[in-house]
């Protein structure tokens, strides 16, 4: 009889419940395509994707999630990865740099920059969203003209835990 | 001038993304004798990319033998795909970096023009 006005009492009470919602934060690195590139041709022995060769600058955006985690590498073309048949040499160039930041602080990343060969690394010590810009020029044998066709090229974009 | 019209792109679309977690994962005991395992997770956000390459490298990055259901790791758009990493535990000390490197489609109408390629830790804190 007890247990039963017990039960009854306690089925009267409101009914709580508490939901917990768990979440965590990794260190995590996202690349992301951001800007279209594209070769602008001012010369018949010259592609750039300078503005004023009528080129469009590429942009990769990188997200890191926790500070000082990752490098970010990226690597401007040194060929073609389809073309029209070249019976020349073909001289590349590219710059790699910071374009855009979601923190003050990661403007110091150019300065502290590092380059060899065609890859410039950049170590990512400021968690949040940083953009890069990757210029990139062929020039074609001795002043000689790209023949006709399409021309594609590969920005490498590396994210390497460090 | 000349009649032809040359088109020449480095990056065809915007926005597309590769992420791949975690950046330090843990070795685990596998299933067989004498061989390790790594759990990773890979998240393929490019519609320009359907396929990844999944390296194990060590410090001066040369290849270290490794085994996984996949080598070419097939993703669809916005699709994830956890997938396991078994390491001999005698390469164990070499292994450094894991890698995915998104592949390059040979089909004109859908080639990418950038790799992303990311990499995590295998001798690494724990994140």
């Amino acid at each position: 009889m007890k247990y039963s006005a017990f039960i009854l009492a306690m089925a009267a009470l409101p009914a709580a419940a508490n939901t917990e919602i768990n979440g965590m934060v990794e260190a995590k690195c996202v690349i992301q395509t951001d800007t279209s590139g594209v070769y602008g041709n001012p010369t018949a022995d010259k592609l750039s994707t300078a503005s004023s060769d009528g080129g469009v600058i590429p942009v990769v955006r990188y997200d890191v999630a926790i500070a000082d985690y990752y490098l970010a590498k990226i690597s401007h073309p040194t060929e073609f990865s389809s073309s029209p048949a070249l019976s020349d040499t073909v001289t590349w160039t590219g710059e790699t740099s910071v374009s855009q930041t979601s923190d003050a602080g990661m403007s110091a990343y150019d300065t502290n920059k590092v380059v060899y060969g065609s890859t410039t690394e950049f170590d990512l010590t400021i968690a949040g969203s940083t953009w890069f810009k990757t210029t990139s020029t062929a020039s074609y044998g001795f002043g000689k003209a790209f023949p006709g066709g399409n021309y594609t090229a590969i920005v490498v974009a590396e994210c390497i835990a460090k | 001038m000349l009649n032809k019209v040359l088109i020449f792109s480095i990056f065809a679309t915007a926005a597309f993304s590769h992420d791949m977690t975690p950046a330090y994962p843990d070795l685990k005991p596998s299933h067989v004798s004498g061989v390790s395992k790594v759990e990773m997770s890979l998240f393929n956000a490019r519609s320009d990319v359907k396929y990844y390459q999944i390296e194990v490298f060590d410090k001066n990055w040369a290849n270290i033998p490794f085994s996984s259901t996949y080598r070419i790791i097939k993703l669809e758009h916005k699709e994830r795909k956890n997938f396991d990493v078994y390491i001999r535990n005698m390469d164990i000390d070499r292994a450094v970096y894991l890698c995915t490197t998104s592949k390059i489609s040979k089909s004109k109408s859908t080639r990418p023009f950038v790799a992303s390629k990311i990499c995590s830790r295998l001798d690494g804190p724990q994140a």
